[in-house]
């Protein structure tokens, strides 16, 4: 596996593929000069061979013409010497190759001269003996011994021809065992280079082969790749661009022609061609946001129109940012994505949005009428009311007292119906501040701000140990004042109302929207009464806006008190619950959670 | 220091003739010896106070929604000026919004008087307020004081 990976490694690869050629570049070297030498061995041989030659040639020419002489002193023939000059000159053309063959031994050279002194006295020699041979009365002593000396010294030269020749015989031999030597050195280098160079082809040629299974593999995944790209744009609805900032040329996938509605590459890409499509009020400023950050290289995210073929606008994102690609120039690339949707409905949001906050005004309005211009008149009636009674109600007569009585009973609950709807309306409105209050305070205010009606009714209330709790004040004080009336308002005739505020630990087994409450998450509060109490199955109900369950006319509520008291307490993410007995009472939990 | 126990003097700003009626009516059966001057609307109250001849009132009430210059209005008008520093405001409102009496706390009103629906209990207020010592209630202010209640 770790072979087969530094195989895959093109980088180990180059280096071994150049050591193994820096080796054979070495062992072809070798074999070269191996080579060289083998061809100065073998010019060598051959010179010396020739050198042999020649000589035994120029031995055998002194021979005829010794031969020729004896035979002309024998005969007296004046044929024999027919040819003496030109054996001489024979000789000089033999002496002329010698002395080109051996031109690179000084000491065959030396050895050349001497054969050449040699020769030439040889040659005085023979004319001696032939003129002698010649003369009419040939002293045969003389002649004898001037025979017998160029004999000896033929003996003599010949001797020494035979060494030079012996010396180039024995160069020739150790040439010839080096030779031998040379020839097998070459033979093994050559071998060698061939084993290498065929190891470095072949393992060339198999990681080429491997090389284009991983190209042809990883072109294969590019394709998918590139092919899930456009059905990915085809399908998120995008279209895909690039720049090049160095050739300044554009280039469009398929999908961002759909998006115009054209046919795939059916223009050549370019700011121009697409300028076209983009509406004349964003056309400016598109190609001014794109010029420019061509030069900051800043990313863009541009929206604009198009104007399709069709007539049809489309609103389009399009997104854009700089990278380098491999040549390292710098591309600018990006999408466009298609928004009309998104923003047709964020525009229909938009819309209704403003809708809501024109409906918010209006009840806003509506709260304002309640709370002021009704609350006015109506003042104003309770304020004549009450100059009548004080002035003129003994110039009524006992029926109209009555009546008078009814018109004050009925001012009074319309004036509580405005102050129960303006407290609701200002539950639902959104300026909820949450602050830390301390309920113990605050119910000690609410008894306070309720202490007349609370002497009317000669109610005992005790609070007990409420803990600090972070709460929309204002909203929190209302719900106390509520249920706190509520309790006075249905407490038993004859009876002394007794209200008990207190906080109280959670029991295990609540729960509430499948969420388990406990004392780690909630505060429980309970507000219990000895009042006329109702049966347990309308406890639902006494929440529920303008629900009453008492409606005679000695209980004057507005059906919007609890309904009120819900409001508050889930707009405190709390929920309130009511247990009760007809004749025994009622006793209202409220849940409110710890964390705000 | 302005000392109330003998004579008060008092303006009231209101639109509503009828509740003008109304406080005047009150303050002649509560017998005190005070000296009241009504206006119409806020414009009126706004022209008088800029006249420099005048002698300060101690004491105004101030209706809010009135038509030409809002209760409001005068309020933070009369506080920007220092000339009024001691004058003591009663704000003098059918509203009793949350809102209403944020802002006019904030914007240095004294007290805040829902207008009572009932004409033993305005005379009782007006008496009330007659009575505070209004440097040691302005000292002391704070929101819980700030709404007045009987």
């Amino acid at each position: 596996m770790k072979f087969v990976g530094l195989y895959k490694n093109s980088q180990v690869f180059k280096i071994a593929l150049g050591i193994a050629i820096v080796f054979v570049g070495y062992i072809a070297s070798v074999f070269y000069t191996q080579m060289r030498s083998l061809d100065s061995s073998v010019s060598l041989i051959a010179n010396a061979t020739e050198t042999q030659l020649e000589l035994e040639k120029v031995l055998s020419i002194i021979s005829i013409y010794e031969t020729n002489l004896r035979s002309f002193i024998i005969t007296k023939d004046d044929s024999y010497l027919k040819n003496r000059f030109l054996r001489k000159g024979e000789i000089e053309s033999n002496l002329k190759r010698i002395d080109k063959l051996v031109a690179n031994n000084p000491a065959r050279i030396k050895d050349v001269k001497r054969l050449k002194e040699l020769i030439d006295y040889r040659f005085e020699l023979f004319r001696e003996t032939l003129l002698l041979a010649k003369s009419k009365s040939p002293n045969s002593l003389i002649l004898n011994a001037k025979l017998q000396e160029s004999n000896e010294f033929t003996e003599a030269m010949k001797n020494f021809v035979y060494k030079t020749i012996n010396a180039e015989g024995d160069k020739v031999k150790i040439h010839n065992s080096n030779h031998q030597f040379e020839l097998q050195d070459s033979i093994i280098s050559a071998f060698l280079l061939v084993i290498l160079s065929l190891l470095i082809l072949l393992l060339s040629f198999n990681k080429m082969n491997v090389d284009i299974d991983e190209l042809k593999k990883a072109n294969d995944e590019l394709k998918f790749l590139n092919r899930s790209f456009n059905e990915a744009e085809k399908i998120a609805g995008f279209g895909h661009w690039k720049v090049n900032l160095v050739t300044n040329t554009y280039t469009f996938s398929d999908n961002f022609y759909r998006l115009l509605e054209v046919e795939p590459q059916s223009f050549s890409p370019s700011l121009e061609s697409i300028s076209q499509f983009i509406h004349p009020d964003d056309k400016e400023y598109v190609s001014d946001m794109h010029l420019q950050s061509l030069k900051t290289y800043k990313p863009t995210s541009i929206m604009f129109r198009f104007i399709l073929p069709s007539g049809e606008m489309k609103y389009v994102m399009s997104v854009g940012s700089f990278v380098e690609n491999s040549d390292g120039e710098m591309v600018k690339t990006g999408v466009n994505y298609d928004m009309t949707d998104q923003f047709k409905r964020t525009l229909e949001l938009e819309e209704n949005n403003r809708e809501l906050k024109s409906i918010n005004e209006e009840l806003e309005s509506f709260n304002n009428i309640v709370s002021h211009d009704l609350q006015e008149p109506l003042h104003k009636i309770q304020m004549f009311i009450s100059r009548i009674e004080a002035k003129e109600n003994d110039a009524l007569s006992d029926q109209g007292k009555v009546y008078f009585s009814k018109i004050r009973t009925s001012a009074n609950k319309m004036q509580t119906l405005l102050i129960d709807l303006v407290n609701y309306s200002r539950t639902i409105k959104g300026d909820k501040v949450f602050e830390e209050t301390n309920l113990n305070e605050l119910v000690l205010q609410v008894i306070d701000d309720l202490s007349s009606d609370i002497e009317e009714k000669k109610a005992k209330i005790t609070v007990s140990d409420l803990p600090t709790v972070k709460v929309i004040s204002f909203q929190i004080e209302q719900l106390f004042i509520n249920l706190i009336s509520n309790s006075l308002k249905y407490c038993k005739e004859n009876v002394a109302a007794q209200i008990s505020i207190f906080s109280e630990e959670i029991e295990e087994h609540e729960i509430r929207d499948n969420e388990k409450v406990s004392n780690d998450n909630f505060y429980k509060i309970v507000i219990k009464d000895n009042g006329i109490g109702f049966k347990q199955e309308y406890a639902d109900k006494i929440f529920i806006l303008f629900q009453r369950l008492e409606t005679g006319a000695q209980y004057s509520g507005t059906g919007l008190g609890l309904a009120i008291c819900k409001r508050i307490v889930e707009n405190h993410n709390g929920f309130i619950q009511v247990t009760s007995e007809p004749n025994v009472g009622s006793e209202f939990s409220i849940f409110i959670p710890k964390k705000a | 220091m302005i000392s109330h126990k003998d004579s008060m003097r008092i303006l009231i700003a209101d639109d509503d003739e009828d509740d003008r009626t109304f406080f005047s009516d009150a303050m002649t059966e509560l017998k005190m010896d005070n000296e009241l001057t009504l206006f119409n609307d806020g414009m009126a109250l706004m022209d008088y106070l800029s006249n420099p001849d005048i002698v300060l009132p101690h004491l105004l009430f101030l209706d809010l929604n009135m038509p030409l210059k809002s209760g409001f209005e005068c309020l933070k008008e009369i506080r920007a000026n220092q000339r009024f520093k001691e004058v003591s405001i009663a704000i003098y409102s059918t509203s009793s919004s949350e809102k209403d009496i944020e802002e006019t706390f904030i914007e240095g009103a004294n007290i805040y008087i829902k207008k009572p629906n009932d004409f033993t209990k305005l005379k009782k207020v007006i008496k009330e307020v007659m009575d505070i010592n209004w440097q040691f209630h302005s000292s002391g202010l704070n929101k819980e004081t700030f709404f007045f209640s009987i």
